[in-house]
């Protein structure tokens, strides 16, 4: 075989092997749980004011300020990365869970919130996603004062803030 | 090579074999099937463990390719999202089985050439905005075996590159999960 053709060949295959994964992945997006649509607008978590309203959307978009106050009057924090995240370096007091095992980490958490109590969410910095999708995941479950911070560690750690390692 | 048909592209056949005037045949260790096949399978378990660890978590990737600050956002970004690991399974299946091989091989070259320059501008944007210096730049690089040391990470990455380019130019089987010697009817 002909060098030129084993190059035109590996292209054919690279090709095929191109199509059949763009196609499964994608048939797998559509079925799965965590499927996501490719063309979404970042964060469609509604948004309130930084305000002190929850409004009807019960999800407010906090800054560290506001994050330090719930850490001082005893609230609830929820770090939404991974387990090996987490154990990595967390915002001191903050519980575990992960948005992606929510179904398994749920029991740990559920029974800490209180409908009636502010609890504040994070990942790790202004890009993540994942506090607001558990944000969003937590006010279906009825939740309605949920806050987000956007900031995440990354924010904490700009502020030469301590994290706390290990933890489960 | 007047009739080429598709099937001959995708499916290779056994190779006719080069004799020395000995009457050996030439080829040199590092083309034996059996060192091939061993470098298929390690790049396979690399990239199969490596994909199982973000198929399904589009989201989750999308954020750790964030991170690179090349890509931040758009369609783009969560369709590499969605199809990247699932590449890399039909790449390893693929190196395992030895079925489109030589396509996967190429596939997987062109990733590791695309991984190690966005670990390369990811470690040069760390040590320009933080002054790091380069043997302690750590990060997630989102390849799926956690955080990491970057020189480690381009190692790792320059050396399933050759693996991947070494899978490419053997010498063409057909088939083979164990590699056939055959000779080519004369």
């Amino acid at each position: 075989m002909s060098s030129m053709k084993r190059i035109t060949g590996a292209i054919f295959q690279a090709a095929a092997v191109i199509v059949i994964s763009v196609a499964v992945s994608f048939i797998h997006n559509a079925l799965s749980s965590n499927g996501i649509d490719p063309f979404r607008k970042i964060d469609q978590v509604p948004v309130v004011d930084d305000s002190a309203d929850f409004g009807a959307d019960g999800i407010r978009i906090i800054t560290l300020e506001k994050l330090k106050e719930v850490i001082d009057s005893g609230g609830v924090v929820i770090d939404s990365r991974s387990a090996a995240e987490y154990r990595n370096g967390h915002i001191p007091g903050a519980v575990l869970l992960d948005y992606y095992e929510f179904g398994r980490q749920m029991d740990n958490v559920i029974p800490l919130l209180d409908f009636e109590e502010e609890f504040a969410i994070y990942c790790s910095g202004p890009l993540c996603e994942d506090s607001s999708m558990l944000a969003r995941e937590l006010y279906t479950l009825g939740y309605r004062k949920i806050l987000v911070f956007k900031g995440g560690v990354e924010r904490w750690e700009e502020e030469g803030l301590p994290l706390a390692a290990g933890g489960i | 090579m007047n009739n080429v048909f598709l099937s001959e592209y995708l499916f290779e056949s056994a190779p006719s074999l080069e004799l020395d005037n000995t009457g050996r045949e030439k080829r040199s260790w590092i083309k034996d099937p059996i060192v091939i096949l061993v470098i298929r399978l390690i790049l396979a378990s690399v990239f199969i463990y490596a994909a199982t660890q973000k198929i399904g978590k589009p989201l989750l990737f999308a954020d750790e390719i964030r991170m690179y600050g090349i890509l931040t956002g758009g369609p783009l970004l969560y369709i590499i999202s969605i199809v990247l690991p699932w590449m890399e399974i039909f790449c390893g299946l693929s190196l395992i089985s030895g079925i489109f091989m030589r396509g996967a091989a190429l596939i997987l070259a062109v990733f590791n050439l695309a991984f190690i320059f966005v670990i390369s501008f990811r470690s040069v944007l760390i040590i320009r905005n933080e002054g790091t210096p380069f043997m302690s730049i750590f990060f997630d690089c989102g390849c799926g075996f956690g955080a990491t040391y970057a020189w480690k990470k381009l190692i790792e990455d320059a050396l399933l590159l050759a693996g991947a380019v070494l899978i490419f130019a053997a010498p063409p089987y057909r088939f083979v999960f164990y590699p056939r010697r055959k000779r080519r009817e004369l």
